[in-house]
């Protein structure tokens, strides 16, 4: 039971984000999304999931609200009630088909690795990606000093 | 209860709201929840497994996807404080304008 309220949350907090006229209230609705994610992920059993779900989720969204505040526009319309019932209706709606349908099949495909094992195992892949993220982060900082350089001409 | 068809709906939502939204931090929100709806997959086929590594893929996901996240949103703040505005149509057209005027 927990699992069906948990899902339509998570399809309703998703509508709410993306359609919401306000953009403060949008990222809010985000934040939902992101807190029933990991509380799937905790009840299925994906602790570590859940936790990092959750941690990320809190600094992408801090960084959302300060990014939304400057970036939206001050003359936006509210979102009516009916069109904010609507969404919550179509989301509840589009959360029925994961609930009462079901996709058969298995992918034969077995290992009882651990989680610290599995961690272990990958090492060689998150050094890869540590360098992509800092070479992401040099090109994102390289691109903000040009513009900066550029706009001081 | 299937993750599969749950993770397939929370895609569909991504994907429209990344067609039909004209605002630059609605279509990072958009980008955002298809990725939520990747590793929510990922995670949830993993974990009915039993398996550890599931868990481990997504931390590294995490990591990409945060500095990738840090990146966009640098991007948005200089073209909305370049153009004036974080609507995609209006960006578009603002700069149909100065190409035009830069021909002439």
């Amino acid at each position: 039971m927990i699992l069906e309220i948990l899902s339509i949350g998570l399809i309703v907090s998703a509508c709410l984000a993306l359609f919401l006229d306000e953009v403060v209230y949008s990222v809010a609705a985000l934040a939902g999304t992101f807190l029933f994610t990991a509380l799937l992920y905790y009840v299925n059993g994906a602790i570590y999931a859940g936790i990092f779900q959750f941690v990320v989720g809190v600094g992408t969204l801090a960084i959302l609200f300060l990014s939304g505040e400057m970036l939206s526009d001050k003359s936006t319309k509210k979102t009516s009630p009916k069109k904010l019932s609507a969404l919550i209706g179509a989301g509840v709606v589009l959360s029925l088909p994961a609930i009462f349908l079901s996709v058969s099949g298995s992918t034969g495909v077995y290992s009882d690795a651990s989680f610290g094992d599995a961690l272990w195992s990958l090492s060689g892949v998150d050094v890869i990606l540590q360098a992509l993220v800092i070479l992401t982060v040099a090109l994102g900082i390289a691109i903000i000093l040009y513009e900066q350089k550029k706009g001081g001409k | 209860m299937d993750f599969v068809i749950l993770s397939l709906v929370m895609l569909a939502i991504g994907i429209y709201g990344l067609l039909t939204n004209r605002q630059l931090l609605k279509v990072f929100i958009s980008i955002e929840l298809i990725a939520t709806a990747a590793t929510l997959n990922f995670v949830m086929l993993a974990s009915s497994m039993g398996q550890g590594l599931g868990q481990a893929f997504l931390i590294l996901a995490f990591s990409t996807d945060t500095a990738v996240s840090g990146v966009v949103l640098a991007l948005l703040v200089i073209v909305t404080k370049k153009y004036g505005t974080s609507n995609i149509n209006e960006i578009l057209k603002m700069q149909e304008k100065r190409d035009s005027e830069a021909e002439q």
